[in-house]
Parts: C-alpha cells; sequence; structure tokens
C-alpha cells in the first residue's frame, strides 16, 4: 500500500469508521497539527481547518504558518500550494486517489472492513464516545506505523490523532469543533 | 513381378514400422499432441525486434492463470483465497513474487531517489529555486496525503510522487500480502496471480494448470462454503482446446467407422471388408500421424481433427479393389490388374493435389498436407501389396439390390437425354448469387471453440480487473537506450492527452530516461549550491533552518549517479522484457491497458506523431498472413488442377480429359454457390476443401472411366466412396470449430455434386445402342 494512501486513511476514515453505529453525515474541526521528528528537539505545528459533507466532500486546510487546501471529491482531488498554485491530482497518475476515496466513503458509512484488512483495531468505550487503537498488521504499513491511537468526545467525532511512526517520530492532532 | 506374400507382408510391416520407429525417435514426449494454434501460424517476414516483441508480448500472458475469491466475510474469504493459493502451488502453479520485487526496486529507488524527478518537477525547481523546494517540504508535512516519514529522505516527498505514479497491474485492487485485493460490490475480493512452469500449450502445462484451478476451487469450497470462485488464463483456454478437439476427434472417428462398417457389412456381407477396411484404416491414420511427428515433433490438435476426414479418402482404394473382388466378374487373381490403373492414377492426383499445399508456406497446412499424402501412400500401398494375397477365394456373395443401384444409376446418367446438359447449367446458375453473397474471413480465432461458460468467466474476471487485455504493442526504436527511453516518455505523454482512459506500460515508467536523470541530478545540485537560500525559504515557511541542513547533508551524502538499467534489472528481472536488442540500436516493448477497448486509431495516431514508434496489433497481423496464405493456397491450387490437367491430357488425349475435368469444376461452382446462399466464408480451410472436391471429382471421373463406362464395380466404388466421404465429412459439418465446420460443410457439399455429376465425365450413351 502506498504511503500516501496509507496516511490519509489513517488520518480520516479512522475516527469514523470506528463509529459504526452512528457514522457523522458531517463533520467540521479546527485542529492544530503537531510533529514530533527524531533528531529535532522543536516540534513543527501547524493550525488549519477539516470538514467533510456528501455534496463537498474533503476539505483540509492548513492556515498557518502557511497556507495550503487539499479537496477531495469523488475520485478527483485538488491542491493549492502556498504560492497559489493550484495543482490537480489526476486519478491516472495518482491511482491511489481512487483506493483512498473509496476506504473513505466506506469508512464514513460505518464499514470498517478496509481498515480491518490492514489493523489490528482495539476499542475501549468512553464516557463520551470511544478510545481506539489501531495496530498495524504485518506488511508494509508496520515498516512506517506502529500504532495509531484515536480519541472521540463524542460518538464519531474525534477529538485527537496520535500517531507512532517506527522513525521514532509522532503526529498529534487536536480537534475542536468549528463554528457553524 | 509376382511377390509372394511374406515379402509383401515383410515390405509392409517393416515400411510402417520403419515410419513409426522413426517417429519415435522424434517425438515430442511431454508435448505429443500440441494445442498451440499460433504455432500452425506462418513465421512472420518480421525485423529481428519486430519478432522478438512479438514473442514476448505473447509469453507476457500465455503462461499466466489468475485466480479471484470473492465473499462478504473478510476474514473468511482471506483464509479460502489463502487455501486456493496453496492448493495451486502445491500443484505446479508458481505464485506472483511482485511483493519481493517491489521490495528491491523501493530499495534501488530509495538510493537514486535525486535522479527521478519528473520533467514538471524539474521546472518547477528550476524556476521556483529555493523557495520551491521549501513549499514542498511545507506541503508535505501539512497535507494529509504526505508522507509519514517525509523528512527521512524524501524531503518534499519527490520519492513519493515517484513511486506513486509506478505502474500497477490492477489499479482498484492494492498489493495485500500473497494477493492484490479490493473491495467491491460490499465483497472482498482476493486475486492470485499465478503462472506456469511449463509451456501453456503443452499437454502436461495445460492439463496441470487445469487441475491446480480445480483444486484451488474444491480447497476455497472446503473453506469457505459461501464464497465464489473464478479463473481464467490462456492455460485453462488451451486445456478446453486440447480437451474440445480430442473429444470431437474420437467420436468423429467412432460414428465415421460405424457408419462405414454398417455400410460394408451391408454392401458385402462378409467379414473379410471389415478387417481389411480397418486395417487400412488404422495403418493410414498411423503412418499418416508417424510422418508428421517426423517432420514437426509432435502432432497439432487440429491436424489430428482433420485427419479423421482421411478415413474417408484412404477407403477408397479399399472399395475400389473390393468391388471389382466382389462384384467385379474378374478372378481373384487378376483383380489387382483390373484396379490397377485407377488405384494408381486416383493415388497419383491425390498425392499430387495434397503436395501442393507444401507450397502454402503455411505450417498448419503443410501438416495436413504431409498428413494426407502419407496416409494415402500407406492406403495405396496396403491395397497393393496385402489385399491380392489375403482375397484369394472367389466370394459367395450373390449381386443384390445394393449392388446393382449404383450401376444402374451411373448407366441412367450416362444416357444421352436433354438433363445431361441443362441440369448442369441449372445448377450453376442457380449458385451464381451464391457467388456474389461470398464473403472471406481470415479470422484466427475460428480456429478454435470455447465454450461460452470460459469466455463468460473471463469477461467477468475482467470487469472486476476493471481491465481490457490490450489489442496489441508498441515498438519503440532508437539508436540507444536513452533514445529509446525518451521517445517513449513522449509517446506515453502523447497518449496521456489523446487517448483518455489509456494507461500506458512502458520501461520509461520504471526507469526515466539518462537525459531526464542528468536534468533531475543537475536540479538538485543548483538548489543544494546555495545553503543559505536553502535556510532563509525553509525558515519563511516556519521549518527550522535545521531541517535546510539536513536535507543538504543527505545530498552530499547520497549517490549522484543516475539509475543504470542494470540495477533495475537486478531487482526487478521481469521488467528487462521491455528491452530488446536490434540491429542498429534498441527497440522497447511497451503497451497499454484500459477499462474498455482502445480505439487503435488513435493509438497509430499517436505512433504517427512520434518517430520511431509502431503500435502493432497481433490478431491483425495473422489474419492478414492468412489472407496472403489463402490468395496463394488459391494459385497453388490453380496450378495444380492446371498439372493434374496436364497428366490426364497425357493419359486420356485432347477429347476425353476435358470431359473428366468437367465435372470437378462442376462440383466446385455449385459448393462455393451453396456456401455463399448460406453465408458461410471462404477461408484457407474451404481453400483447402476445395482442393479435395476438385481430387475427388478427378478420382471418380478417373475410377469410371478406367473401369469403364457402365460397369458395375467402378460404379460400386464410386458410390460406395462417395457414400463414405459424406458419412466422414458430413459429421465434420457438425464440428463446433468454426474452421472444421465450414470445411466439412464444403467439402459434404462438394462431394455430393461430384458424385451426382461424376457420370458427365463419361461419353452418353444413346438408349437403343447395344
Amino acid at each position: 500500500m502506498n504511503l500516501r494512501a496509507l496516511f490519509l486513511t489513517l488520518l480520516l476514515a479512522a475516527p469514523a469508521a470506528i463509529a459504526a453505529d452512528a457514522p457523522p453525515a458531517a463533520f467540521n474541526s479546527n485542529f492544530v497539527q503537531t510533529r514530533t521528528l527524531p533528531g529535532f528537539d522543536a516540534p513543527l505545528t501547524s493550525r488549519g481547518n477539516m470538514r467533510y459533507d456528501k455534496v463537498h466532500g474533503f476539505h483540509w486546510e492548513i492556515t498557518a504558518p502557511y497556507h495550503y487546501v487539499f479537496e477531495m471529491n469523488g475520485q478527483t482531488a485538488l491542491e493549492e500550494l502556498p504560492d497559489g498554485t493550484k495543482r490537480d491530482l489526476d486519478p491516472d497518475q495518482n491511482p491511489w486517489l481512487v483506493a483512498v476515496e473509496h476506504i473513505f466513503i466506506s469508512a464514513l458509512s460505518g464499514d470498517r472492513t478496509e481498515l480491518m484488512a490492514y489493523f489490528d483495531i482495539h476499542i475501549e468505550p468512553l464516557p463520551e464516545g470511544q478510545s481506539v487503537t489501531l495496530k498495524p498488521k504485518p506488511g508494509a504499513i508496520a515498516k512506517a506505523i506502529e500504532s495509531i491511537h484515536v480519541t472521540e468526545s463524542a460518538p464519531g467525532q474525534p477529538e485527537r490523532i496520535e500517531i507512532a511512526e517506527t522513525s521514532g517520530g509522532r503526529m498529534d492532532i487536536r480537534f475542536t469543533p468549528a463554528a457553524p | 513381378m509376382r511377390l509372394p506374400a511374406a515379402a509383401r507382408w515383410t515390405i509392409w510391416l517393416a515400411s510402417l514400422g520403419l515410419v513409426c520407429g522413426l517417429a519415435w525417435t522424434r517425438l515430442d514426449l511431454k508435448n505429443p499432441v500440441d494445442t498451440d494454434i499460433l504455432a500452425m501460424l506462418p513465421a512472420e517476414q518480421d525485423s529481428g525486434a519486430l519478432a522478438e516483441a512479438t514473442a514476448r508480448s505473447r509469453e507476457a500472458f500465455v503462461d499466466e492463470v489468475l485466480i479471484l475469491v470473492s465473499g462478504g466475510d473478510d476474514p473468511a474469504t482471506r483464509a479460502a483465497a489463502e487455501a486456493a493459493g496453496q492448493a495451486a502451488a502445491t500443484d505446479g502453479l508458481k505464485t506472483d513474487s511482485t511483493g519481493e520485487s517491489l521490495d528491491r526496486l523501493l530499495q534501488v529507488y530509495e538510493q537514486h531517489h535525486y535522479a527521478l524527478l519528473d520533467e514538471a518537477a524539474v521546472a518547477r525547481l528550476q524556476k521556483g529555486g529555493a523557495t520551491a523546494l521549501a513549499t514542498d517540504v511545507a506541503v508535505s508535512l501539512g497535507s494529509p496525503t504526505g508522507m509519514v516519514d517525509a523528512f527521512g529522505n524524501d524531503p518534499g516527498g519527490h520519492l513519493t510522487r515517484f513511486l506513486s505514479s509506478l505502474p500497477r497491474p490492477y489499479p482498484q485492487f492494492l498489493p495485500d500480502g500473497p494477493f492484490l485485493s479490493a473491495l467491491k460490490e460490499g465483497k472482498r475480493w482476493y486475486l492470485l496471480r499465478t503462472e506456469l512452469t511449463g509451456g501453456a500449450f503443452a499437454t502436461t502445462g495445460s492439463s496441470q494448470a487445469a487441475q491446480a484451478v480445480r483444486d484451488a476451487r474444491a480447497a476455497v469450497q472446503r473453506a469457505c462454503p459461501g464464497c465464489a470462485f473464478a479463473a481464467t488464463g490462456a492455460p485453462l483456454f488451451a486445456e478446453v482446446a486440447r480437451h474440445e478437439g480430442q473429444v470431437e476427434s474420437e467420436w468423429l472417428t467412432l460414428a465415421s467407422t460405424l457408419l462405414i462398417m454398417v455400410l460394408i457389412a451391408w454392401v458385402f456381407r462378409s467379414f473379410a471388408p471389415h478387417v481389411l477396411a480397418g486395417l487400412q484404416l488404422v495403418a493410414s491414420v498411423l503412418a499418416a500421424t508417424a510422418a508428421v511427428i517426423i517432420c514437426f515433433g509432435s502432432i497439432q490438435v487440429l491436424t489430428l481433427v482433420f485427419g479423421t476426414t482421411l478415413l474417408g479418402i484412404a477407403i477408397d482404394y479399399a472399395f475400389l479393389y473390393f468391388a471389382e473382388y466382389w462384384f467385379g466378374g474378374s478372378a481373384p487373381a487378376e483383380v489387382p490388374r483390373a484396379v490397377r490403373p485407377g488405384l494408381y492414377m486416383g493415388l497419383l492426383t491425390g498425392v499430387l493435389a495434397f503436395s501442393f499445399l507444401l507450397l502454402a508456406g503455411f505450417p498448419a497446412l503443410t501438416q495436413f498436407a504431409v498428413f494426407s499424402v502419407a496416409g494415402l501412400v500407406e492406403a495405396g500401398l496396403l491395397v497393393a501389396l496385402i489385399f491380392p494375397v489375403t482375397l484369394t477365394r472367389f466370394p459367395e456373395v450373390p449381386v443384390h439390390a445394393a449392388v446393382l443401384w449404383p450401376q444402374r444409376f451411373i448407366q441412367a446418367a450416362c444416357r444421352a437425354h436433354w438433363r445431361r446438359a441443362v441440369l448442369p447449367i441449372v445448377a450453376l446458375l442457380l449458385a451464381v448469387p451464391g457467388w456474389l453473397r461470398l464473403h472471406t474471413s481470415d479470422d484466427v480465432r475460428e480456429l478454435q471453440s470455447f465454450p461460452p461458460e470460459l469466455l463468460e468467466t473471463d469477461a467477468h474476471i475482467r470487469e472486476v480487473l476493471a481491465q481490457v487485455p490490450p489489442p496489441g504493442f508498441f515498438l519503440i526504436e532508437g539508436k540507444d537506450l536513452s533514445d529509446a527511453l525518451g521517445r517513449e516518455t513522449r509517446l506515453f505523454a502523447l497518449l496521456h492527452g489523446t487517448v483518455p482512459g489509456a494507461v500506458p506500460l512502458g520501461l520509461s515508467r520504471f526507469l526515466p530516461s539518462p537525459t531526464q536523470q542528468e536534468a533531475s541530478l543537475a536540479t538538485w545540485q543548483q538548489l543544494f549550491a546555495d545553503p543559505a537560500a536553502l535556510r532563509s525559504a525553509y525558515v519563511r515557511f516556519g521549518l527550522p533552518a535545521k531541517f535546510a541542513d539536513r536535507t543538504a547533508a543527505d545530498w552530499r551524502a547520497a549517490s549522484h549517479a543516475p539509475l543504470d538499467p542494470g540495477a533495475l534489472f537486478a531487482a526487478a528481472p521481469d521488467l528487462k522484457r521491455f528491452v530488446i536488442p536490434a540491429p542498429g540500436g534498441v527497440a522497447l516493448l511497451a503497451t497499454v491497458t484500459g477499462k474498455a477497448d482502445i480505439d487503435t486509431a488513435l493509438l497509430n495516431r499517436a505512433t504517427a506523431a512520434v518517430p520511431g514508434t509502431t503500435f502493432v496489433v497481433p490478431l491483425a497481423r495473422i489474419a492478414d498472413t492468412f489472407r496472403r496464405t489463402r490468395l496463394r493456397a488459391t494459385w497453388l491450387v490453380i496450378a495444380g488442377y492446371l498439372l493434374i490437367s496436364a497428366l490426364l491430357l497425357w493419359r486420356y488425349g485432347r477429347r476425353e480429359a476435358p470431359r473428366m475435368l468437367y465435372p470437378p469444376l462442376l462440383a466446385l461452382g455449385v459448393t462455393l454457390g451453396v456456401l455463399g446462399w448460406l453465408g458461410e466464408p471462404v477461408n484457407i480451410f474451404v481453400v483447402v476443401a476445395l482442393i479435395l472436391i476438385l481430387g475427388l471429382g478427378r478420382d471418380y471421373a478417373v475410377f469410371l472411366r478406367e473401369g469403364g463406362a457402365g460397369q458395375r464395380s467402378p460404379a460400386l466404388a464410386v458410390t460406395l466412396s462417395a457414400l463414405t466421404m459424406l458419412c466422414s465429412f458430413g459429421l465434420l459439418a457438425l464440428s463446433r470449430i468454426p474452421v472444421l465446420h465450414v470445411f466439412g460443410l464444403a467439402t459434404l457439399v462438394g462431394i455430393l455434386a461430384s458424385y451426382l455429376s461424376a457420370p458427365l465425365s463419361l461419353a452418353p450413351v444413346r438408349r437403343n445402342r447395344p
């Protein structure tokens, strides 16, 4: 599995897939993303907004320290780079897009099958929502990822995603509901 | 000179034994019956590169067997797929090692990642400099599609983008352990790619594949009764073709033999003709098969099926002898002398007619010719050597109605009457509209017939995999590998813009051209030449300056050598298949796939725009070869006919010979007319049928002429010959193999017309003549 597809799968599909009973039809959250990289003391922090609905698809926008947009709807995807350049991601040249889109839609409809093909899933109920740990099954993903931990603030609403990489790096994304 | 019986038996047995013994030493024991129809086609007069490309494009799929297991319960379906894989491996199918190759490939690409920027990335980084690189790094960090290990050794995710664009065999299926898997229609699909270690068209290879698939299916049913199983691949088609050919051959042989035995019993009412006819048939087929094996090492399944028709031809000589012996009135010792002229003339013209097929330059027809000539010679030899020493007593079967009827028919047809002139003209006039409706067909796919369920399974699997087999392949020639890779890159870029849905596959998608790699390395060199600018650009995006230093350090430590084809091929040996040495340069083999059929006109238009590139459609080339061979064979038929006409002119003179040549031509005209009326195509095998019709028509004329007009035994021999031929070829018309069906139909009509018109070869006799 391609690492690009892998990352998007982890980031997007995991929180939604666990909420099989009540998958969200739409969500809109601000986030703070912190990356700790091996060999560097100071973490890198970026802020932005993530939203999804069935009409407009998925929207990921970094607002600081630079501006970047990633949008995906159906089998098409678009990037807007910090210098304002827009870049279409052609499904023919980026076959992972099709797979990612499928995984994403499946996960949102409460289907964990795709995720279970690649991860062992451990779920712990919380007073509000659940805590989910994904451990990669042996294969390409396990070479890059040690574990993914997702904490919900409410069913289907991720509050925090922590990703531990085999390289020693870590990623921590915290979500807060955006104003409607 | 009269040879004693022992000498005759010795000569006959020794000759047959010698032929069979020689065949045994030449026999390809692994592949005695060959089902590879394409091997029967003429060798193309291609350049070395084109011939090699054709062979390699064929090798790429002929050994592959695809197994697809699907089900709603993922763990159970996976377990079933694993069971299928184990069963297939136990039966000798080699499972795909793409996963291992990919790991090795990734290592090689990682070592040379600075050489892998594409044209657009080079342009962007050269234009934007350090800022562009810092942008890419920031995007890699911030994008949800960015690499997890973005700061390993791939700043900006450029290597990731290159890896993402690598071709995948089935875009909707992702690598999943030993499988490729996908989730479609609410079900999990596991694709197992296996291949034969032996040849797909060898008997053992195709049987092995079929057995492996049967075992895999059983394993899936045991592991997951609710799971679905499907398999396809050239070896499975080859196995079906072999099985169908053998079954048809067996039942055609059995049915025609039974019919002939009934006919013999009805006419001769003795046991001896059964034994001698059976001996002759077995010996003829044995000698014919042995001769083919001596020449080719194995026998083609099509030749085997076609050979069953020899039963009808070979027995003509026996009938000629039997008719004279039982009902001709000659003493047993005089029978050989009485039948000799007809036998020898029939044998000579038959052998001559089939020998002309040797000149057609078509391996299939060459095998048919060798088979037929050897079978006829053996049949004639047996009649000439053995019959006289076995049929020595006076027969005791009285003349009965079945014997008299043919004589009466011939006598009636020989009477001078307006019908003798008018009926043939009417038949020809009726045939004319049929001639105008005739059409030709040179489609190689008509050589085989496959069960609909096999074709449906194949179509279903292709639909699930969302991939239609390519219609052909590209051949890209250049003065060296760099030149060829550059041309292929330009061609693929053009296809991307002009042929919607086309997914090209070629070496350039794995190995950028040396020019492109040099440009990539030069770009990086330029970027890292000014560390201060790089630091400054990183800081502007909120990235620590230390990141820039680390990126630059990685550049300094990395290999700056371009990716060498040798290193790539060492990691993924299969990629070597794309490269074909050519005189004065190198050629690349490439192909194109899509979710639906691709318009080859668009592909041809693309190749026209890039020098040194061509798109080759093997099926069209084979059809063209068939067309040329059909035309050549037609001219050979005409040449052979003229030669035999000269022979008849020499033997029978200018008055009688044209009359003897008229009925076969009439039969030929009627046959073509009927084919036209029925909408059947004229192909190379119909031309063979026409040769047979002309040959038999001549035989009938010669037998009747040599035996004497109105005589009982030649009339009986000709009638029995026609009836047995009708039995054989009539059955062949029922074949499910399209070419055999039309061949049988043409011969059926032709023989009927030849028999009915045979009396026209004799001079008309007035009723009141004594």
